[in-house]
């Protein structure tokens, strides 16, 4: 089970990595978020475009959640909202605004505010 | 400015105008800071002659005798040889005068408009003013089916080369000013380039504004899509019609190649393609017009010059005519739904070149020499 959770992962992953130049929030994105600088809690976002709407896994895997992300492209504001799970496992809402840097770098970033249920925090994520 | 001057700067506008699109790389509007203008005296240390283009170094003495070398562009070997210069017209050694256009930053750097052999005064880009031979005009040649002939015929060589345009905008008949990498002189005219999704126009707008910086073709990323029929280096038909396919080999994308297979297969779905820089290609005969589908690109390169964004969902139809035995009409659907809001259309013309193959190419072989610098 593990060898195919991993395989189901790393075939996402791949899939995704092809993505470079198209839509700018399509791929997968890795970092953290957190509180503090640190008390940190890893993330991994995968995104695509289906041409409407991005599309995103959080933490791809067993405790996976699906997403609703937003950009205005006028300003490369990104808003994404989601319910995951926390440490202990409980449900909790998270809304994540921040902005696309360096829109056209391979490794570009996405750096704002992270609200999880009633804890603030900030986040960073790179896309690979 | 005096006439004499003004016509000196006027042929090597001229120059270099013309030269622009064969050392193309990397853009010239990425490198190069159009608006200026440098001039510079000093002695040869180094010659590179190497794909893309050539550069020659050279050491340069300021007022106060402090001497700083400088990268000097002067154009790529195979155009530089065709007009008359070779790898040795110059040595380690020779004075020569330089006028070009700088860099942009603060690289020691620049884009000859012209160089003079300060011994003899020779003028290194002479030959290039020289009107090159109109092709003599003939008919389509053909198959014995009746097809169109898309690469040389029997016992004869030539390739397709020297676009009439090398941008691509969707076909309206409205004029849009832009440079021959695409850039537009007045952003707000990006609109009219194509029905972007206002993402698409977005990551357009800010490919523009930074001057075609992140171009994956800088980098040695092939020229899929419809950019190696916008390539100076030209591409060549392989007709195979035993085997029912069509090999399009390029001048300019490190002796890439493409197959068109034309043995009746469906055009295939992206979600079942190993997605790639060229796509899948499926053609077949419409008249005298070999129309030509292609899914399953991936997202890696721009698929043309001026910054246009595409998705995984790029489909192409491309139509090409062989109007004559020296033009070939190129026309281009482009349809993107996760791009573009409907698809649009766009061409050029190709001319032939005739008595010649397409030269051996490989973009990063002087990446040592100047990148690493």
């Amino acid at each position: 089970m593990f060898q195919l959770g991993f395989l189901t992962f790393f075939l996402a992953v791949a899939v995704s990595a092809l993505a470079q130049q198209g839509h700018p929030l399509t791929g997968t994105w890795n970092g953290d978020w957190g509180p503090t600088p640190t008390e940190r809690t890893q993330i991994t976002i995968v995104m695509t475009w289906d041409g409407k709407a991005v599309n995103s896994i959080i933490n791809p895997g067993a405790d996976a959640s699906t997403g609703i992300v937003s950009l205005d492209p006028t300003n490369w504001t990104v808003r994404l909202e989601a319910d995951v799970k926390d440490k202990s496992g409980k449900p909790v809402h998270v809304i994540a605004d921040g902005k696309l840097e360096d829109v056209g770098a391979y490794h570009r970033t996405i750096i704002g505010t992270w609200r999880q249920g009633t804890v603030n925090g900030n986040f960073k994520l790179t896309r690979d | 400015m005096t006439h004499a001057k003004s016509k000196i700067w006027a042929l090597s506008l001229g120059i270099l105008l013309a030269y622009v699109p064969v050392s193309a790389q990397r853009a010239k509007s990425t490198a190069y800071d159009s608006d200026r203008k440098l001039k510079l005296s000093g002695t040869v240390t180094r010659i590179d002659w190497v794909n893309p283009s050539a550069f020659v170094f050279i050491n340069v003495k300021d007022a106060v005798g402090t001497v700083a070398n400088w990268a000097v562009e002067i154009g790529n070997p195979l155009d530089l040889q065709r007009d008359g210069w070779k790898w040795n017209s110059l040595h380690i050694g020779d004075s020569i005068a330089v006028e070009g256009i700088p860099a942009r930053g603060a690289a020691r750097q620049t884009l000859a408009t012209s160089v003079i052999l300060s011994k003899t005064g020779a003028r290194l880009f002479t030959a290039s003013t020289k009107p090159k031979p109109k092709p003599v005009s003939a008919p389509t040649p053909r198959w014995p089916d009746g097809h169109p002939r898309l690469g040389p015929p029997p016992g004869k060589t030539g390739y397709w080369g020297a676009p009439s345009s090398t941008v691509l905008v969707e076909n309206t008949g409205v004029a849009i000013p832009m440079n021959k990498d695409g850039l537009l002189n007045n952003i707000a005219d990006a609109d009219k380039v194509a029905p972007f999704q206002p993402w698409a126009k977005a990551v357009y707008e800010y490919r523009q504004r930074t001057l075609f910086k992140d171009d994956p073709y800088n980098r040695c990323i092939p020229p899929g899509g419809v950019r190696h029929f916008q390539n100076h280096y030209g591409v060549q038909f392989i007709e195979q019609p035993e085997v029912k396919r069509i090999l399009l080999l390029m001048g300019g994308g490190d002796r890439n190649w493409r197959i068109i297979y034309t043995d009746g297969r469906p055009i295939g779905h992206k979600d079942e393609l190993v997605l790639t820089y060229y796509g899948a290609s499926t053609g077949k005969w419409d008249g005298d017009t070999l129309v030509v589908d292609t899914v399953g690109f991936n997202e890696k390169f721009w698929f043309t010059n001026g910054g246009l964004p595409h998705t995984e969902a790029l489909h192409l139809t491309e139509r090409f005519t062989r109007s004559d035995f020296n033009t070939l009409k190129y026309q281009v659907t482009v349809d993107d739904p996760q791009a573009y809001t409907r698809p649009w259309s766009g061409g050029w013309n190709i001319q032939w070149v005739p008595d010649e193959d397409i030269q051996e190419y490989f973009c990063e072989e002087n990446a040592e020499s100047i990148f690493s610098r």
